[in-house]
């Protein structure tokens, strides 16, 4: 059976969301539907660069 | 019994079997069929066995060395490498290794690198860096001798007498040398590092790539504190909105790039961008009000304005010599980044409704600091007192309000806002209020 060579690239995919769901924070902030603060923010950014370190590990060692 | 011997007068099963042959892997108990083409050739499935009665049966030609003498066997000249040794390392085989690059005794770069670890710790961050860009030698390189046709001990001597001799210039040197390198190995790291994360090459190959790797690294670094710094200005001077848009279409592409071509030089600079715009929001950081000091004087109420802003820097409001009726009097303060300092006569009460994003918040003698501070102080007053309601906006910096400009500068402890205090204490500084009602998160 061959093997896909066409199968996305899992780290772009995390790394990719990661930085809508921070882009979408800021967006949020300005519009003033949410009051960002570095109580908000500190875990919405480790959460993000966990996410894609993970994912990045992760597809180095498969 | 020879090899040789045992070659020409064992039987053929012996000589097949003999273990200094290199052994071919089949199968147990399988013959190689002839029909199947062998890594060999077609030629290797044929017997190789030859007729008895020809004479150069017994003429073989001679069986390959062991593989422990290969090396051994002249293969032209190679280049020189600066390897660490694997038979002569104390730690790490460094001082081995350039002493035989240098075909010197390796008992002298020992010497010195205990002497600079003495005198500063050059000594530690050159054994360190040496250990990570000098490559390992490999299992089967050979071990040169170290230098011949000198007395070690003599060596020793005459270095260690040199290295007394020459301590206050070491000491100087050394401490200079640390200063160089410390944050120079710092750097080397870091852009290691990061070119790692950014790129998937880890710290091995030999010093070209770990150096290429590190200025790879560090190119990517000053582009991340381009991008910070860019990102921040843009942010706290109004363009939030363009920032977020800029991040969401970096995520957009980031993901796009998944299914079609992977872009993940992206991702780095993206969330550079998305985390310093999201500090400068959180922080509450506003250009608007300029940059620099600012110190304002009103001579009464009238020109005492409900609301001053900075951008960066210290802005100062001294109401000692303002003539304040009684009465509540409002005082808008927005600084970005910086201090933001109020200076009110004894006789004034002084209401506290502050919030700073990192920075410390100081009302006379009570303070409070951390991240996301917020202070909400309200104190009653008589009606024929004049009661100053500050409302201060800090993104990064702090907030003073002081009865002296001396105490600015007072940098002891003070007591918390996290008091619970219901009521003014002894020496608090806001004794003109009746009582009050502090409260406080940071």
């Amino acid at each position: 059976m061959p093997v896909r060579t066409d199968r996305p690239d899992v780290p772009s995919i995390v790394a990719g969301i990661a930085v809508l769901a921070l882009g979408a924070v800021l967006l949020l902030d300005e519009t003033g539907v949410i009051e960002l603060s570095f109580g908000l923010l500190a875990p919405v950014a480790c959460a993000a660069a966990g996410a894609i370190l993970l994912a990045s590990g992760l597809a180095r060692r498969t | 019994m020879t090899r040789d011997e045992e070659r020409q007068d064992g039987p053929e099963e012996e000589r097949e079997g003999n273990a200094d042959e290199p052994a071919r892997e089949e199968p147990v108990g399988q013959e190689p069929s002839p029909e199947e083409p062998t890594a060999e050739g077609p030629t290797a499935a044929t017997p190789p066995e030859p007729a008895p009665e020809d004479p150069r049966a017994s003429q073989d030609p001679p069986p390959p060395p062991p593989p422990d003498q290969a090396p051994t066997q002249p293969l032209g000249p190679e280049p020189r490498r600066l390897l660490r040794s694997r038979s002569n390392r104390v730690i790490g085989g460094v001082c081995g290794g350039l002493g035989r690059y240098f075909n010197v005794d390796p008992i002298l770069f020992r010497i010195g690198a205990i002497a600079l670890a003495l005198v500063g710790g050059a000594g530690v961050l050159l054994y360190l860096a040496a250990l990570v860009l000098i490559p390992n030698e490999t299992q089967g390189a050979a071990a040169q001798p170290p230098a011949e046709g000198r007395s070690r001990a003599l060596t020793i001597a005459v270095v260690v007498l040199v290295l007394l001799v020459a301590w206050p210039f070491l000491l100087g040197g050394g401490v200079i040398a640390a200063a160089v390198l410390f944050p120079l190995a710092f750097l080397v790291a870091a852009g290691v590092l990061v070119w790692w994360i950014v790129s998937g090459e880890g710290p091995s190959g030999d010093a070209g790539d770990i150096a290429r790797r590190a200025a790879l690294g560090i190119g990517v670094l000053i582009l991340c504190g381009v991008i910070a710094l860019g990102g921040a200005w843009a942010a706290a001077a109004g363009g939030g909105i363009v920032v977020g848009v800029v991040v969401v279409a970096s995520g957009l592409a980031i993901l796009a790039g998944a299914f079609l071509k992977p872009v993940r030089w992206l991702i780095l600079p993206a969330v550079t961008l998305a985390l310093s715009a999201g500090a400068v929001a959180a922080a509450g950081i506003d250009l608007d009000g300029g940059v620099g000091d600012k110190t304002y004087r009103p001579a009464s109420a009238i020109d005492l304005r409900d609301r001053y802003e900075l951008g960066i820097g210290e802005l100062e409001i001294d109401l000692r010599d303002t003539d304040l009726p009684a009465g509540d009097r409002p005082l808008r303060l927005d600084v970005g980044v910086g201090e933001a300092r109020v200076i009110v006569p004894e006789d004034v009460c002084v209401v506290t409704d502050a919030d700073v994003g990192l920075g410390a918040v100081r009302v006379f003698e009570r303070d409070t600091g951390g991240i996301d501070v917020g202070v909400l102080d309200e104190p009653d007053a008589s009606p024929d007192t004049t009661r100053l309601m500050v409302n201060a906006d800090v993104g990064v910096g702090a907030l003073s309000v002081v009865h002296d400009p001396a105490d600015f500068d007072y940098g002891g402890p003070g007591r918390d806002f996290d008091g619970g205090l219901e009521e003014p204490f002894p020496g608090d500084g806001n004794a003109a209020c009746l009582d009050t009602g502090a409260r406080a998160n940071g």
